[in-house]
């Protein structure tokens, strides 16, 4: 049993490498290998995506590096497909290890023909029906109440799935995230809330965020248990998301869970150069020696299966080999027209909207008449 | 103000035995709605603050609870940002909500739900996920509520693409329009004018009709007026017009039902006809829906018009709560605006 409430993040394998409890038993060498592989996948998607930002293919990213414990031991801990996730904007490495297809997430960063959004969000703002990953929005907190109101349809409709909430940790000063935790906790719905404390808001740091000491303490104002995880952990985020998960399917009501874990590039390109303006070099160096890849390569060392150097690049090799392909894919469906801004405001074309949409095609093919509008 | 509101039966007048018309006024044909789309679909829910045991603070949900149970009629934290969101969620996963904002002058809290996760998700995610969903809404003066239980803040959501923004004003039209809302694919913002909740009454067929949106209704005919409205201010029409037909103008009075989508045609058309068009609602003058009317009758039939598009609005001022009926656009306000421009 995992207890809520603990003062210290629950933690199975130390800095190091060497586990500081027993491992469970499905951990084993073959499952570590695929999690880490998963890990180090998402990494280097990372690195190429800040390649194709530095060549103008693409307008905006925000990078995952260093939260990839938290994000991959999450999307492992639930049932993929069958559970309904309200994801936040940084979490693209969630979205590929639920196994949402690199060039889905590759066509929406390009706003090519392939992005089932069709080009209408910034990058980094995807939705996978398949995967029950519903459309990101770039205001903060905004998706904590549907998700607690989805967990109440869950509970109405008397399903055995329960909706997964992520955000980061400045989203826990908007009302936004008050409301949907205490409406959650109010109609005992089968929501997790997952923070992903990376301990900045782009610029502003998690103790100018919030005088409370821990996220995972709020869980108590709202009636439910909050667990404080070592994000950088897989192991541990595996152990308590699965956990809690259970308990949540057992009808036990929602939870909160913080992963405490650390972004280590940028908050995105706009704020390219994290170290001169809001934090330390120090600091950065400190927690990139709490890395997770490097974390669970060290722990399959101490347990005897290390990935070897070869290894290790063949995954990196392939990885690039992958995005590359896809984007020359993505990008040979070319742009979506302008039709596309019509679409899907509705249901159907409203009156407004045609003329509107006339007076353009008119304009893009030459015809525009005189002065007005639609 | 909701203290003095009495529980009141609702039930309307017993049908005609020929035609099963009955008479009832506009928040029992709300109540008998809900009931009725609850009956013929089980994902629809309704939910808010205080719509479940006490029935709604106008008793627009009165009984409902007991009928179809607390599973299904509940009551909520009071928290608009939780109601509306909870609602865009539930829509997701494919139930019918109709969430109540208990009044439009509290939907700020829900505001950020409303116009970033309801009117967006289809959009932003190609169609991926949908919210088809209700927010009803009791809204405008004459009520004596002050500026907290009295504002008309249709504008600001007439200004968010991907919401649909409706406004009955007579008993039929609320059964029509809530039906078309409910079993929509959009979400749907429903205002229902508060000061005619018991005072507009009118006769609903017995069978199962909707009102489509973007349909407005000639509320009467006529050839050298046309006066449009929607919502709260119609019965003022009404009497305008009626003050007007005693001095020997004809007046077309038209109720627009549904702001967005708006029927442009039948406003144009009204107005080619008679020359001459008075435009009134009760929100703020500034960026009142009302201005895109007149900029569109303008744009369009210029040459139809004899005289310049009036307007009648509220003040750009907080609702007031002693001037109540000051700050309203009466009869005399409309039917001078009407002389304006009728004597360009």
């Amino acid at each position: 049993m995992i207890q809520p409430f603990t003062p210290e993040p629950i933690r199975f394998v130390a800095e190091d490498g060497t586990p500081v409890q027993p491992l469970p038993e499905r951990f084993t060498p073959e499952l570590l290998r695929e999690l880490h592989a998963l890990m180090l996948r998402a990494r280097e998607f990372d690195r190429k995506l800040i390649t194709l930002l530095r060549q103008g293919r693409t307008t905006f990213y925000a990078q995952s590096s260093g939260m990839e414990a938290t994000q991959v031991g999450l999307a492992r801990s639930i049932r993929v497909g069958h559970d309904w996730v309200w994801p936040y904007y940084r979490d693209h490495t969630l979205g590929l290890a639920m196994g949402v297809p690199m060039a889905e997430l590759l066509s929406q960063c390009l706003g090519t023909n392939s992005d089932s959004s069709r080009g209408r969000q910034m990058p980094h703002h995807f939705a996978a029906q398949a995967q029950n990953f519903v459309s990101i929005s770039s205001s903060i907190a905004s998706q904590v109440p549907p998700a607690a109101g989805n967990a109440m349809a869950q509970k109405y409709l008397g399903v055995d799935e329960l909706t997964v909430c992520t955000f980061g940790d400045g989203a826990t000063s908007e009302g936004d995230w008050h409301a949907g935790l205490n409406m959650a906790g109010a109609a005992k719905a089968p929501a997790m809330f997952v923070c992903e404390n990376n301990q900045w808001a782009i610029s502003t740091s998690i103790r100018e965020q919030t005088a409370s000491e821990t996220i995972h303490i709020k869980a108590k104002a709202y009636g439910m248990p909050g667990y404080y995880v070592d994000g950088n952990d897989i192991v541990a985020v595996m152990e308590v998301c699965a956990y809690v998960a259970d308990q949540i399917r057992a009808g036990h009501g929602p939870a909160l869970v913080e992963c405490l874990t650390y972004r280590v590039g940028s908050h995105s390109n706009a704020d390219a150069d994290a170290e001169k303006h809001y934090r330390t070099r120090e600091e950065v160096k400190e927690w990139l020696g709490r890395d997770p890849i490097t974390r669970i390569e060290k722990l399959l060392e101490h347990l005897g299966h290390p990935v070897s150097a070869g290894e290790r690049a063949a995954l990196i090799a392939s990885t690039h080999r992958e995005v590359d392909e896809q984007v020359l894919k993505a990008e040979a469906t070319g742009q979506p027209d302008w039709r596309i801004m019509f679409e899907d405001v509705y249901a159907d074309l409203p009156g407004h909207l045609r003329d509107q949409e006339a007076f353009l095609r008119a304009e893009q093919t030459g015809q525009a008449g005189q002065g007005g509008r639609a | 103000m909701t203290a003095t509101q009495e529980r009141t039966p609702t039930q309307g007048a017993a049908p005609d035995a020929e035609t099963g018309t009955r008479t009832i006024n506009l928040i029992q044909a709300v109540t008998e709605t809900i009931a009725e789309e609850m009956e013929r679909d089980s994902r629809v829910v309704l939910f808010g603050e205080d719509v479940g045991a006490r029935g709604g603070v106008f008793m627009a949900t009165a009984g409902l609870q007991e009928r179809f149970g607390p599973r299904r009629v509940f009551d909520t934290p009071l928290s608009e940002a939780s109601i509306v969101g909870a609602a865009v969620g539930m829509a997701v996963r494919g139930l019918r909500p109709i969430a109540e904002i208990q009044f439009a002058d509290y939907m700020g809290p829900g505001f950020d739900q409303i116009i970033s996760q309801a009117a967006k998700i289809r959009y932003r995610s190609g169609g991926q996920f949908t919210a088809p969903m209700v927010i009803r809404t009791p809204s405008g003066g004459g009520v004596k509520g002050g500026h907290h239980h009295s504002q008309s803040p249709e504008s600001y959501y007439t200004h968010t693409p991907g919401l649909k923004v409706v406004m009955p004003s007579t008993p039929y039209d609320a059964k029509g329009l809530l039906r078309s809302a409910v079993r929509g694919e959009d979400p749907v913002i429903f205002f229902e004018p508060k000061r005619l909740y018991r005072a507009a009454r009118g006769e609903v067929p017995a069978h199962d009709y909707v009102v489509r949106f973007g349909e407005a209704a000639v509320r009467r005919e006529g050839t050298d007026l046309s006066l449009i409205g929607y919502g709260g201010v119609m019965p003022d029409l009404e009497r305008a017009a009626d003050a007007l037909a005693a001095e020997g103008v004809s007046v077309e009075v038209i109720d627009l039902r549904s702001l967005v989508p708006w029927d442009k045609d039948r406003v144009l058309s009204s107005v080619e006809k008679t020359g001459r068009a008075v435009l009134v609602s009760e929100a703020p003058r500034i960026s009142n829906f009302m201005g895109e009317v007149a900029y569109v009758i303008q744009e369009q039939v210029f040459d139809s018009l004899t005289a310049p598009v009036g307007q009648v609005a509220g003040f750009d001022t907080p609702y007031p709560y002693v001037q109540d009926k000051v700050y309203l656009p009466g009869p005399n306000r409309i039917v001078a605006a009407c002389v304006r421009a009728l004597n360009y």
